[in-house]
């Protein structure tokens, strides 16, 4: 009976009811772009982080990550990479040999980082071609490398000239080989470009000495958002008891997280005075709307309504309309959202090229997670239902004479 | 008009909760908008003061060559005259000079490429931070010789413990490869584990003794007294000392610089959020105003009082509001600023473990005083445009109508 009160309450005074409505339905537009834009910005650095190189999971041989050494590598297994391949939300599967070793050329040494990739199948996660600034791609299974621009300047070396590698290989083998530097490649994160050579995937299986054998099976996903899922499922699937470790990029580029994860506080803080702004907006409509209605509840007071009904009725009431402006609320700030997951901010100048430099594309997208909206949209009914006690107070508070002639 | 002004100021007072509410609105989006600015400025300035004091210093010479190759060929020029030259100049309040050189650090698991950077432990302790971040371990001392200081991440990676043995394998600058064992004295942690993997410091007399050399210096880096002069010393001692380039942390690491840009996008962005909510709140509060006060309004029109006088009643009355928000807001603005400009405002509330992550969770509030004027004029504009739709929606009204409304 009292709820159906309320809900008859809410549409007897319609323009009263939308204007406390349209104060939680712009309170949860806002709290929800804002956060989006927050965590739109994480996800493109991640992708861009992690899509560039090290993928969102890697598959190693168990201690490899601990220990990365050459000895540490695992047979290629095409069934397994098969089954990985066609998990939902997998894009690509990529086998990579990499250690370390030392370059030189010349009277200059480096120490370098070697990656054995497949160039073809690798294309659209590392976009080396695109990143082409001198000379030509690397081809599958020839005699050659790339390298990248910051070690190349250092050693001095232009495409043609011929790059010494010194290293270790499988067990204790030595590894040694000149390779013809066939481009120079400007890779986007500054700590790469500095130590990369790129070379095909069996001209590193043999310098190395590996035989059929990789270090990494580098798991592409195509959107962060199903990375742990896909992880989770790798766990379980995969002998992670003796043979294998999966880990997602979290644990490999604890980094990344922590500078999220600072930056994030100080978004939380920032989400924590628009609370408050947000609070006091819905706040004063309450206020506004038992004022208003003092002389109303006199007179059902006096009519013989309970206290307590007349309070559960309006506390109700408050809550309907608070649950009607989020489900508004939420349904128009999905558009704006949407279309600035697609043409999102973009940055210029100065921001522009501090962005480039770090490796990110300088825009600020919003985030499609709909857990923001969930979120966001149950902290307002929460604060909309510790609101909605004050007229339920005021009721309690009431002197029906002195309300009927206010 | 002078009734008019008379009249709306009445009626600011006339209904105290109503007012109070616009009123604590306008002081709010006040005070939100100075505090959320100087809450970025204080993150912004801690960050770029965590990078003086613990990376960058205010300023560094090097041999003009040596940012771009960093080949130890390229030492600076006059050590002994510049030293003595920034011993006396006024700004500076303590400086050191260092040997860097690229080398590769090995245990039994094998070699890691690193910069080994030869360091006064006692001149370098009044310009880093270095002795404050060990986390086992001591600051390299006199009493022992080839000691080293290596990074957390290192050590983990080389599987290294305190007091372990390495090898530092570097080039001399006739290019014979030289080898020297270090034990490891300490072992620290920075707030960036990049930096960790790949500096170790010892002390410089060691390196001298294995490349058997007169002292040789690549780097000197100064902190100053007064940063704000620190571009007029850079520019000094570049005309002092041509041969040497000197340069300020703005030229070394600009993406300080491009922070601030980047943060000042997001401000502009959030204080867009910020007015908005807060615009909203208050067509919401006047707009009951108005609509509450149909009655009154249709009285007033149906005695005679024109439209213009009505619409700049209302106004007037919106500049009172705005005209005691205001003043409250900035001075409420003022104090709690001032307050976490002391105090520091501690984020390990709002993100555990930011300290384990060798970020300091204490931000003080900096904010340059224009802020408050144009914070300031910004809200009052806000609220001005805000009363203008509730103050037409006035005018429209029936005079006829209006009286008869409850």
């Amino acid at each position: 009976m009292i709820a159906r009160l309320a809900w008859r309450n809410i549409w007897r005074n319609k323009r009263r009811s939308l204007i406390t409505m349209a104060s939680v339905l712009f309170a949860v537009f806002f709290a929800v772009f804002l956060r989006s834009m927050q965590i739109g910005t994480y996800d493109n650095m991640i992708d861009n982080v992690v899509g560039a190189f090290s993928g969102h999971i890697q598959v190693h041989q168990k201690g490899y990550w601990e220990e990365q050494i050459i000895d540490k590598v695992m047979p290629q297994d095409s069934a397994l990479l098969a089954d990985i391949e066609q998990l939902d939300g997998v894009r690509n599967v990529h086998e990579r040999l990499q250690n370390f070793a030392l370059g030189a050329h010349g009277p200059l040494t480096k120490g370098v980082l070697v990656a054995g990739i497949q160039p073809d199948k690798e294309e659209h996660m590392l976009g080396l071609r695109k990143q082409l600034v001198a000379g030509t791609m690397i081809m599958e299974d020839e005699h050659g490398v790339l390298l990248s621009e910051g070690a190349a300047t250092y050693l001095g070396i232009k495409p043609g000239d011929s790059l010494v590698l010194l290293s270790q290989g499988y067990h204790g083998a030595s590894a040694t080989g000149l390779y013809p530097v066939r481009g120079i490649v400007k890779l986007q994160s500054p700590l790469l470009n500095n130590n990369t050579v790129f070379m095909p995937l069996t001209t590193a299986q043999w310098f190395f000495a590996t035989g059929e054998s990789v270090t990494a099976m580098v798991v592409e996903i195509e959107n962060n958002t199903t990375t742990e899922e896909v992880a989770q499922y790798l766990q379980a699937a995969v002998d992670t008891a003796d043979q294998y470790e999966v880990m997602d990029w979290k644990m490999m580029m604890p980094e990344l997280v922590q500078a999220i994860e600072a930056d994030s506080t100080g978004g939380r803080l920032m989400l924590f005075i628009l609370y408050m702004i947000i609070t006091f907006g819905i706040f004063g409509t309450v206020l506004m709307m038992t004022a208003e209605r003092t002389r109303e509840f006199g007179i059902l007071l006096s009519i013989g309504m309970k206290r307590g009904q007349l309070a559960a009725s309006l506390f109700l009431e408050t809550l309907f309309l608070a649950a009607n402006g989020i489900v508004a609320g939420a349904v128009g700030v999905f558009p704006v959202v949407l279309y600035f997951n697609y043409y999102p901010l973009r940055f210029s100048g100065d921001a522009q090229a501090a962005f480039e430099e770090f490796g990110f594309e300088p825009i600020l997208p919003a985030s499609l997670d709909p857990t923001i909206t969930l979120t966001h949209g149950s902290i307002i009914l929460l604060i909309s239902a510790i609101l909605a006690l004050y007229p339920a107070y005021k009721i309690w508070r009431i002197k029906p004479v002195d309300a009927l002639h206010s | 008009m002078r009734e008019i002004i008379a009249i709306s100021w009445r009626n600011v007072w006339r209904n105290p909760l109503r007012s109070g509410v616009v009123i604590t609105s306008i002081a709010l989006g006040i005070w939100a908008g100075l505090f959320s600015i100087s809450f970025s400025y204080g993150l912004n300035e801690q960050r770029t003061r965590n990078a003086i004091e613990n990376v960058v210093s205010n300023l560094q010479i090097h041999h003009p060559s040596f940012p771009i190759d960093r080949d130890m060929r390229y030492t600076i020029a006059g050590t002994d005259t510049l030293m003595s030259y920034l011993d006396t100049a006024k700004n500076v309040r303590s400086f050191t000079a260092r040997a860097l050189l690229n080398g590769m650090a090995s245990s039994s698991r094998g070699g890691n490429g690193v910069i080994i950077t030869g360091i006064n432990p006692e001149k370098e302790r009044r310009v880093t931070k270095l002795h404050n971040q060990l986390k086992e371990g001591s600051y390299l001392g006199e009493s022992f010789k080839n000691q080293v200081v290596i990074g957390q991440k290192l050590a983990d990676k080389m599987g290294v413990r305190l007091r372990s043995k390495i090898v530092l394998t570097f080039q001399s600058s006739d290019g014979t490869i030289i080898a020297g064992a270090f034990r490891v004295a300490g072992i620290y942690a920075s707030a960036s584990s990049i930096f960790d993997e790949l500096n170790v410091f010892v002390n410089q007399d060691d390196l001298f003794n294995l490349l058997d050399s007169e002292p040789l210096y690549h780097e000197i880096a100064a902190l100053v007294h007064n940063d704000d002069q620190t571009e007029a010393l850079v520019a000094e001692l570049n005309l002092a000392f041509p041969l040497n380039k000197t340069e300020s942390w703005r030229d070394i690491s600009p993406e300080l610089g491009y922070a601030d840009e980047v943060m000042v996008l997001f401000l502009y962005l959030f204080l867009t959020v910020i007015m908005s909510a807060l615009a909203f709140g208050i067509v919401n509060t006047m707009m009951m105003a108005v609509l509450e006060r149909r009655r009154e309004l249709g009285m007033l029109m149906a005695i005679g009082m024109n439209k213009g006088h009505l619409f700049s009643m209302i106004m007037i009355e919106t500049i009172f509001l705005a005209a005691v928000g205001g003043p409250i807001g900035i001075g409420l603005a003022y104090g709690s600023i001032s307050y976490f400009h002391e105090r520091g405002i501690d984020l390990s509330l709002w993100a555990e473990g930011l300290s384990n992550y060798g970020i300091d969770p204490v931000v003080y509030n900096v904010i340059p005083s224009s802020f408050y004027l144009n914070i300031g004029l910004m809200v009052i504009a806000t609220a001005f445009l805000s009363a203008l739709y509730p103050a037409r929606k006035a005018l429209k009204l029936n005079p006829n109508e209006a009286i008869r409304s409850i």
